[in-house]
């Protein structure tokens, strides 16, 4: 009996040491924003088209030659100024543009970088990284195809 | 087929795509910051279109402030050769640097 009681408490505590490592885990998952002062960027989404309000309304990761490529940047906090860079890049590194916008946003913002390409996006895969004041604060990944 | 077919040569490079046509901009709900304080122009002589120099900041790349200075943005590598000991990217200079802008 004792040795039966023995082995369900080092149960529970194998089961508490992995929700423990899970939950941790998770945390970390989330910490794809970047803190800058008190701004920090809490979402990238990318899509065809934006809204009034800047945010996605046609949200994809997969793209048409031809399509404008948004990427809309949420942001929460203020400050007097800070700078949003939007690098695009395509497979191995090349750099697609680089464009930038200085806000000065008193609670949540939403601004959009979009990129066209009259003739057509080659094929691949792309990506665009978001810095807030210089500092990396989120990355997506998307594909072009036909 | 041999085996050893293809051993040796030369793996064909995929060529560069080419993104010179991108046409990019943004906007946002955020309200407009400030506007940036004017750039810190000292000519350091009295001669007109002599060497001047100029303190970087925030959101500055080369290629801005070739077009403050030159009217063009592609004369970027004029101030990057000017300022090679300070700039060894490029693509990174810093908010207080202070940069030699060679005469236009």
């Amino acid at each position: 009996m004792m040795r039966h009681s023995k082995t369900i408490h080092l149960s529970l505590c194998l089961v508490l040491l992995v929700v423990l490592a899970a939950c941790k885990g998770g945390a970390n998952n989330n910490t794809t924003t970047g803190t800058t002062g008190s701004v920090r960027v809490t979402d990238l989404t990318l899509g065809r088209s934006v809204g009034g309000d800047k945010a996605v309304t046609d949200r994809t990761d997969s793209f048409k030659p031809n399509d404008t490529i948004y990427a809309s940047v949420a942001t929460e906090g203020s400050a007097q100024s800070a700078t949003l860079r939007a690098k695009w890049s395509f497979e191995d590194g090349q750099l697609v543009d680089e464009s930038t916008q200085t806000i000065a946003p008193t609670s949540q913002a939403r601004t959009e970088f979009h990129i066209s390409k009259p003739n057509g996006w080659p094929a691949g895969k792309y990506k665009v990284e978001v810095f807030l004041n210089d500092m990396s604060a989120d990355t997506k990944t998307f594909v072009v195809g036909n | 087929m041999s085996i050893f077919d293809g051993f040796g040569k030369k793996k064909e490079e995929k060529p560069r795509a080419d993104f010179s046509n991108v046409q990019s901009g943004s906007s946002t709900t955020a309200p407009a910051a400030e506007a940036p304080r004017p750039p810190t122009v000292e000519p350091t002589s009295g001669t007109a279109g002599s060497e001047q120099s100029y303190t970087v900041v925030a959101g500055d790349s080369l290629s801005k402030i070739a077009k403050r200075f030159y009217g063009d943005a592609n004369k970027w590598p004029r101030i990057h050769e000017a300022n090679r000991a300070q700039i060894k990217n490029p693509d990174l200079i810093h908010p207080g640097q202070t940069l030699r802008i060679p005469a236009a």
